[in-house]
């Protein structure tokens, strides 16, 4: 063991930035010990998380999520698709995850991240595991026309807990998706109905106005990073490349577990470490959950 | 357009395409559908420091026209690329599939990627980061009409903020030629209805063009003032550009 003790040697002597690359583990070694984290933060602690809603006008609902400096920008838009035959009264969320070469280092064009589609395939199962949609809600003519949802979220900034804030994003422009109002024309296409439209009786209105999807039980998540016997909730992209052993945990609302996550790592999770992570993610979900109903509630002021 | 041509085999987006009434554009009392004069510009709005990833990046907001922008490097070249005594440029300009009216057109933009790096390369002092490599990639968050012109003068913005030297910064504009009338800065709608386009990229304080674009019917004392217009919108849209610059510099100071 001459490596560690040659660093811990040095740390007295080093600059701090210097020590912070060259021995990044030992760094955040010294931090833990002390209950911190080098932003400042308690290793319990999500980071400063905002949601506003409506950032896209070209698209039905959209949301701009930041957690800390990751960034995501969510949105839907919505066409029309014929039911299939085994469910003709149901309509279809596409949920598409993207990390344009804007995001990271690591991300160029033409090589794209190995996460997108797995985050892609998270974001989709858990979405429609947790119910939250009720996607009877999205026919329009029975086995005839019903709305595909077209729900497209771009990382703009990856600093970390990638999947929480697309997850945060997706809920959230669901939670802000208003339905057009359609009518069906002539020749059995669905078509906007604009005002003028609205007063000719010729058109058949399927949808009369606006709407909002309501939505059950939200699904939230928290990830946190197992390193010996420290928990760290909500880490960072640096914290995600020294320490590799992640959990991310999904609850809904109500607190029901929908999704619990562990690709791997050097770390074994116990059962005790799984409980406080649980605990971690009930904590974050309340904190989530209120964040989003303030911003849906400062849309309907405005 | 085959990409297109896949998706609305299974699903079509309901908004009326065709149906829409040209406005009476040939009119001498025409006016813009956003209500600006002919020679007024959307206000243009640019953040720098946009992405905390990068090495430096803007965000740029005129109109519906939004974009971001990042700057990664200098940093190592491919592995395959040749032994190069001065930097070298790469460029990528992508739209997200919400930004278009209709979904999902043009993601990867192979045009506006190679426009792009043109316009840029004049500007930047290659010789200072030898074997290396900066790389500018930009999204198109929503597409509102004179995008390329707006992704260039984010990008230079972009790069002052990472810290690439520059001879100076870059500002684009573009006109459209509509029947009789020259409107700048056009949106959407009057681009899909345009007999021309005329588009500068321009360095104000040298006064030098690093591109210029001209497509459609001109004549030529139309392209001079064309190109008047487009000149003195840059020298304007360079001074809200440095005054962000500045800001941030403040801003950072504290």
């Amino acid at each position: 063991m001459v490596l560690p003790n040659a660093s811990e040697d040095l740390s007295t002597e080093m600059e701090v930035d210097a020590f912070r690359r060259l021995f990044p583990l030992r760094y955040y070694e010294c931090h833990l010990v002390e209950s911190i984290r080098p932003d400042g933060r308690a290793l319990a602690r999500a980071r400063d998380t905002t949601i506003a809603l409506g950032a896209v006008a070209s698209a039905s609902g959209s949301a701009l999520v930041k957690i800390g400096s990751t960034t995501m920008l969510a949105a839907i838009k919505m066409e029309v698709m014929t039911p299939t035959m085994e469910s003709p009264d149901e309509g279809c969320i596409a949920i598409d995850f993207h990390m344009p070469p804007i995001c990271s280092p690591i991300v160029r064009p033409g090589r794209p991240a190995e996460v997108a589609p797995v985050v892609s395939k998270q974001l989709s199962d858990t979405i429609s595991s947790s119910g939250m949609v009720d996607l009877k809600e999205l026919s329009l003519v029975s086995g005839k026309a019903a709305w595909m949802a077209f729900l497209d979220i771009y990382c703009l900034d990856a600093d970390g807990a990638v999947f929480d804030a697309a997850l945060l994003s997706a809920t959230a422009a669901l939670s802000h998706l208003q339905i057009p109002a359609v009518s069906m024309n002539d020749d059995g296409k669905i078509v906007l109905m604009s005002e003028e439209d609205g007063e000719r009786l010729a058109q058949e209105p399927v949808n009369k106005e606006k709407r909002k999807l309501a939505l059950r039980s939200i699904p939230f998540s928290l990830t946190c990073i197992l390193y010996k016997n420290y928990i760290l909730a909500d880490p960072t992209a640096e914290e995600e490349s020294i320490m590799e052993t992640q959990v991310t945990i999904v609850l809904d609302s109500s607190s029901q577990l929908i999704s619990f996550y562990k690709p791997g790592g050097s770390v074994l999770a116990y059962t005790p470490a799984i409980q406080d992570c649980v605990a971690l993610t009930r904590q974050r979900v309340k904190e989530l959950q209120s964040i989003l109903d303030e911003a849906n509630s400062a849309m309907e002021v405005e | 357009m085959a990409g297109k041509a896949a998706t609305t085999s299974t699903t079509y987006s309901p908004s009326p395409t065709t149906l829409k009434t040209k406005a009476p554009i040939f009119n001498e009392d025409w006016v813009r559908p956003d209500g600006r004069g002919f020679h007024q510009c959307r206000p243009a709005f640019f953040r720098t420091g946009a992405v905390n990833a990068a090495s430096g990046s803007a965000y740029a907001e005129f109109g519906n026209t939004k974009v971001i922008v990042s700057v990664f490097g200098p940093r190592e070249s491919k592995k395959a690329m040749m032994y190069s005594d001065i930097g070298r440029l790469n460029c990528n300009v992508s739209f997200t599939t919400f930004s278009t009216p209709l979904r999902g057109q043009g993601l990867d933009n192979k045009e506006y990627t190679a426009m792009l790096h043109k316009a840029l390369e004049g500007s930047i002092m290659l010789e200072t980061f030898p074997k290396t490599t900066v790389d500018v990639f930009a999204l198109v968050l929503e597409s509102g009409g004179s995008d390329l012109p707006v992704v260039i003068s984010c990008a230079s913005l972009a790069l002052a903020d990472a810290g690439i030297m520059m001879y100076d910064l870059i500002a684009s504009v573009s006109v459209s030629c509509l029947g009789k009338n020259l409107v700048i800065d056009p949106i959407l709608e009057e681009e899909s209805s345009q007999d021309g386009s005329l588009m500068i990229t321009c360095m104000p304080s040298r006064y030098e063009i690093t591109q210029l674009t001209v497509t459609g019917d001109w004549s030529t004392p139309k392209i001079n003032e064309g190109m008047q217009l487009c000149l003195d919108a840059c020298a304007k849209l360079a001074k809200i550009m440095r005054s962000c610059l500045k800001e941030a510099a403040l801003g950072s100071q504290e």
